[in-house]
């Protein structure tokens, strides 16, 4: 099974990315607990240029790249069960 | 900016006519959150050409309950706030989401702005050492400082609702009863909401276990386009310890002076020139070692009468008679012996709370008038020939 990997990016510690980063972590630790999950938070402030080469547009965005199909969501990360839905996971074997 | 797909229906069409001249940003997703159309206002809002997005992943928009907030970034690293509305629509034959986006970053910045200057004002308050509330104009508490609450706890108050936000100051006033000077208070807060004063201050007393303490109560009109008062505590103790302290002082000079005009002219009687000699020098200048001694004997006299007074015991009169004939011997004269009474007081400031040091305050002034009463004495005796020579 292949590595779930996530992209998670924000505009500085706002409550909204510290909700959308809460979010995440509560996923990783109960929901996708049994799954290699990498989660990489990238603040679009200290990194333009990344945030450019993704084409973000808003933020909080969270990409999942892996497994496929591939998912980009944004808005309101604060619900475990939208974000699973949304994202397909966890991966169906 | 269009994705040609399926034909348009006419529904569709009016919805496109809608959304291209909303003032709102529209972007129009499909169900992978690729950019299937944005109209101008979206344009401006990310600071991008449609071109450039189209066929763009934006992201699949979550929204919980009706809105959520995102911030939207520009090609120049700035991103406004935007509130995100998310719709289930039909476009180009297929299911699409229409997602409007408000820029509310000047609300957002104004909100900011606001908070900060709360926050100010607040630090301004916590960072006053004055006890302070600010009243509606109702007398409802709407603002306290950290001091006020923790003069309430200090007060023993274990429900700080009591005297926070909220509550009726005006009531807490009202039902201080008479001669606490709650009623006075009330009457002297409303004159000023009213109009009638510019300011009002009172003085009152908080009896605690520890003891007595003096406050100042002062209101002044809240400036400003909302009407109430600021009402700031200060614990004047000190101050009125001091002033106290002052009166007695002056009392005690004033009687000093009275017995200085009677001792001169007893003095006058007896020995003219060595009057006039002693005149010249105080005792600290003019003999430190008996200076010392004087002090030494006057701070054990001053224990004893306190000692005397806490156990009700009878005061040492015999040994102040003893130590005024003394300084009489040495002629000492009135000031030396305030000089004496003021410098035990001195050496006693240091290692005694205000409240023993009052007790010495007035224990002291007691036996300086007494040991003046003894010199007078001594020296009349002088006058009437009784005592024929000095040591």
């Amino acid at each position: 099974m292949s590595k779930i990997v996530l992209h998670l990016y924000i505009a500085g510690q706002t409550p909204r990315a510290e909700r959308a980063i809460s979010t995440l972590r509560q996923m990783i630790e109960h929901d996708l607990a049994g799954y290699d999950c990498e989660l990489t938070i990238i603040d679009v402030l200290a990194h333009p240029q990344q945030a450019e080469e993704q084409k973000i547009l808003a933020t909080p965005t969270l990409i999942k790249s892996s497994p496929l199909p591939y998912r980009r969501v944004i808005g309101d990360l604060s619900s475990v069960k939208d974000l699973l839905n949304v994202l397909n996971l966890p991966p169906q074997s | 900016m269009v994705i040609e797909a399926q034909p348009r229906s006419r529904a569709e069409d009016y919805l496109r006519a809608v959304v291209s001249h909303d003032a709102d940003g529209a972007i129009v997703v499909d169900q992978s959150g690729t950019v299937r159309f944005l109209n101008r206002a979206a344009e401006q809002l990310l600071n991008r050409h449609g071109a450039e997005l189209k066929g763009q992943v934006f992201g699949f928009p979550l929204v919980v309950g009706e809105r959520a907030e995102v911030e939207v970034l520009r090609p120049n690293g700035e991103f406004a706030v935007a509130e995100m509305r998310v719709l289930s629509i039909e476009w180009e034959g297929q299911d699409a989401l229409l997602i409007t986006l408000r820029d509310v970053t000047f609300e957002r910045q104004a909100e900011a702005a606001l908070r900060d200057a709360e926050a100010f004002s607040f630090a301004i308050l916590n960072s006053l050492s004055s006890e302070i509330i600010v009243l509606d104009e109702h007398g409802k508490i709407v603002a306290v400082n950290e001091a006020w609450l923790e003069f309430g706890r200090r007060q023993g108050v274990t429900d700080l609702t009591t005297i926070g936000v909220g509550a009726d100051y005006f009531a807490l006033c009202a039902a201080a009863g008479p001669g606490t000077g709650g009623p006075e208070c009330l009457q002297g807060l409303q004159a000023v909401l009213a109009g009638k004063l510019t300011d009002f201050t009172y003085e009152y007393p908080v009896h605690s276990p520890q003891g007595t303490r003096w406050f100042a109560l002062r209101a002044v009109p809240l400036r400003g386009t909302r009407k109430g008062l600021v009402v700031a505590h200060n614990d004047i103790t000190e101050q009125r310890r001091a002033a106290q302290i002052a009166a007695e002082a002056e009392m005690l000079r004033e009687q000093v002076r009275q017995m200085e005009r009677e001792l001169v002219n007893v003095e006058a009687i007896s020995h003219p020139e060595e009057m006039v000699r002693s005149r010249l020098e105080p005792l600290r200048q003019r003999d430190p070692e008996r200076f010392q001694d004087a002090l030494k004997r006057y701070g054990e006299l001053l224990e004893a009468a306190l000692a005397s007074r806490v156990h009700r015991l009878p005061a040492p009169s015999r040994s102040l008679r003893d130590l005024g004939e003394w300084l009489g011997a040495s002629w000492a004269a009135p000031r030396d012996l305030i000089d004496i009474h003021l410098q035990a007081m001195r050496d006693r400031s240091q290692y005694h709370t205000p409240k023993k040091l009052q007790a010495y305050f007035e224990e002291g002034r007691l036996l300086l008038l007494e040991l003046m009463g003894h010199l007078a004495s001594y020296y009349r005796s002088i006058a009437a020939g009784e005592v024929s020579s000095r040591d």
